[in-house]
């Protein structure tokens, strides 16, 4: 019997079980990652509010036409090079991190929250009100996100729709006559949130569904239990599991979908750089061979990915192991 | 019961069209003041009112509704051409415009959903076997297929692209890229097969990964099976059990993903089309978006909609044939 054969058995429950608790290392990995990524985001917040308290000062990213397309070299000032308009990368990639991951992580969190609202609504509705609704999901969900994503963008930005937008919320985004403040920062989080809260409405839904029927919930509900104390003491919790899982899956995406909202133009506007953004203005000076400026913030995109879904797969495989979430 | 996925594939086509129709006339203002904009102001009122009247605007909004939804079936004519709407652009039908870029799109999804699949089963079986006699490749073959998934395909795509138009390539490869075919050429499938190989292989990427992941954790987990020893203490070779049991097995999940792997596609189409110049659907969606050309917009999402309902509807049918359990 060769040796890869005998693995294959060894593989195998019957020949031998795995017992003892195993270390969750794609948690670990995956939190000390973006551990480090929030650190680079929020590292341009640190430069603005509190070194100034101690009298010191890093500059935002400015252009500086002297100092164009300089490549990644060990001499400071720029260790990583700069863009085709000199900014310093390193900066750029600090305000850029800053960009993306707070797009990911804001409309990761109003998408799981709207989809788990949604899909419990439908569930404890039931009959034709919970058919109605999840058939929206699926039909919504029918259309590929980047279709709809872009559709959204382009109807939500338009100039018609803006005017009737409320002047507090105009006001609070910091719109004016001359520019459009956070405004395209509003509605890429606004598109991606509509385009990705159907899946987790459909996990919620399917997930109090089997609350539902469960011997502890009508238990609940016999010894009279109101409402208010099924949907906080039951239902929240056991979504709240899944939500987490979901939700670092879902800053993934939004992060992935911004790029490609920033890449075409339709991103955070110019005034909020982002990785994505980055990548659309070093698409121009590609072909002359500067590569650096297109390859970096592709690699950290890369890597924010990798390491969101390490820790949402790492967290999902914990609390499986303490059953808190059906296999 | 083809029969009932049939039937309930025609709800979700009218909600499909209920959304983009709605979508359409989110907006404040008809058509007709979108695409004038504000040089309508210098229109005759009596002119605006006949354009309104061409475009079907005097109606209830639910008769709007179904003049569109005819639009799509009935023949050519003016009048369905106005209830589907023109470009804003040229003032073509909208059908028009959408028609003549349907081939382009589907053949590159087509040659990237065959990609995907035959190198993603390749590499997940790859991977299995790896993972039986050495785990160090079997770890970076992982590691490898985990970044691969992980970047987006439009970085891929201009990395590629860049590399492409380098010095460097030149002695390497010769692939040809932007568009369809030579500039003052006659379109066939000879050039378009060779100018979408590489658009279609950055589009299958992401998947291809996803697949060979798909296969290794599918296959792993048939692996720890009961049947598997049984098999192999019966005697029979590792390798005939894996093709003959154990990738049977993990052969219906993998149709069932390849379903749901098409609107993923078509959705990576989008900026694909647009980075190598195809002249698909996709590129289109963006040229619209841009141009807030929203009857073109929403004929697209209509379409692709119902291309994605239709290849669920295809799995499904696909599935209940090579899975004898589901037939019951």
């Amino acid at each position: 019997m060769n040796s890869a054969k005998m693995t294959a058995i060894k593989k195998n429950p019957i020949a031998a079980r795995k017992t003892g608790p195993k270390v969750n290392t794609k948690l670990i990995a995956g939190a000390v990652c973006l551990g480090l990524l929030m650190l680079i985001a929020l590292s341009p917040l640190f430069s603005n509010l509190i070194l100034p308290i101690f009298g010191l000062t890093i500059e935002p990213p400015i252009s500086n036409l002297s100092a164009v397309n300089l490549a990644p070299s060990l001499n400071l000032p720029h260790i990583l090079g700069t863009d085709a308009l000199g900014h310093d990368l390193v900066k750029m990639i600090a305000y850029g991190a800053l960009g993306s991951l707070s797009v990911g992580l804001c409309s990761a969190l109003v998408a799981v929250t709207l989809g788990n609202i949604w899909g419990a609504a439908a569930a404890l509705a039931g009959g034709a009100i919970d058919s109605l609704m999840m058939r929206l999901v699926d039909a919504l969900l029918a259309v590929p996100s980047i279709i709809l994503l872009l559709t959204l963008s382009s109807i939500l930005s338009a100039p018609e729709l803006v005017e009737h937008f409320p002047p507090f919320l105009l006001k609070a985004l910091g719109v004016t006559n001359y520019t459009d403040g956070l405004l395209p920062y509003f509605i890429v989080i606004l598109a991606i949130t509509a385009t990705t809260w159907l899946e987790s409405a459909r996990v919620a839904r399917a997930r109090v569904l089997a609350i539902k029927e469960e011997d502890f919930f009508l238990a609940a509900q016999a010894l009279g239990s109101s409402f208010i104390e099924l949907l906080s003491k039951h239902l929240l919790p056991a979504l709240a599991t899944t939500a987490v899982v979901e939700g670092t899956l879902l800053v993934s995406d939004a992060i992935i979908m911004e790029s490609g909202l920033s890449f075409l133009g339709l991103g955070l506007g110019p005034s909020t750089p982002s990785w994505g953004s980055m990548l659309k203005d070093a698409q121009s000076c590609l072909t002359a061979g500067n590569w650096w400026a297109a390859v970096i913030p592709g690699l950290l995109i890369c890597f924010t990915v990798l390491s969101v879904h390490m820790l949402g797969e790492g967290f999902f495989a914990s609390k499986r192991a303490r059953g808190k979430i059906p296999s | 019961m083809i029969l009932r996925r049939v039937l309930a594939a025609i709800p979700m086509l009218f909600l499909v069209s209920l959304v983009s129709f709605a979508l359409m006339r989110a907006l404040p203002g008809d058509p007709v003041d979108v695409m004038l904009g504000s040089s309508q102001k210098e229109m005759p009122a009596e002119d605006l009112k006949l354009l309104r009247q061409e475009f079907g605007l005097n109606q209830s909004p639910a008769k709007q509704y179904m003049l569109w939804l005819s639009g799509w079936v009935k023949s050519d004519n003016v009048a369905s051409a106005n209830a589907l709407g023109r470009s804003y652009r040229d003032g073509r039908p909208v059908k028009e415009v959408i028609i003549e870029r349907i081939p382009a799109t589907l053949t590159l999804v087509g040659v990237a959903l065959l990609i995907s699949f035959t190198l993603g089963l390749l590499l997940g079986i790859l991977s299995v076997i790896l993972n039986l006699k050495n785990k160090t490749a079997d770890s970076a073959v992982t590691a490898a297929l985990l970044a691969l998934y992980s970047a987006p395909n439009f970085w891929l795509a201009f990395i590629a692209l860049a590399f492409l138009a380098s010095p460097y390539s030149a002695a390497l490869i010769h692939l040809p890229i932007l568009g369809l075919h030579p500039p003052g050429a006659e379109p066939s499938l000879a050039y378009a097969a060779e100018y979408l190989l590489l658009p279609a292989i950055i589009l299958s990427s992401r998947r291809m990964a996803k697949v060979a992941l798909y296969v290794r954790a599918l296959a792993l987990d048939e692996l720890s099976k009961e049947y598997v020893v049984s098999a192999l203490a019966k005697g029979l070779s590792l390798k005939s059990v894996i093709t003959n049991h154990v990738l049977k097995n993990c052969l219906i999940p993998v149709v069932n993903l390849a379903g749901l792997s098409l609107p993923a596609l078509i959705g990576g189409s989008v900026l694909i089309e647009t980075i190598f110049c195809v002249p698909g659907m996709g590129r289109l969606m963006v040229e619209s978006t841009f141009g807030r050309n929203y009857p073109v917009l929403m004929g697209l999402v209509m379409l692709y909609g119902t291309i994605v309902i239709l290849a669920n509807l295809l799995a499904d049918v696909l599935n209940n044939v090579i899975d004898p359990r589901l037939q019951q």
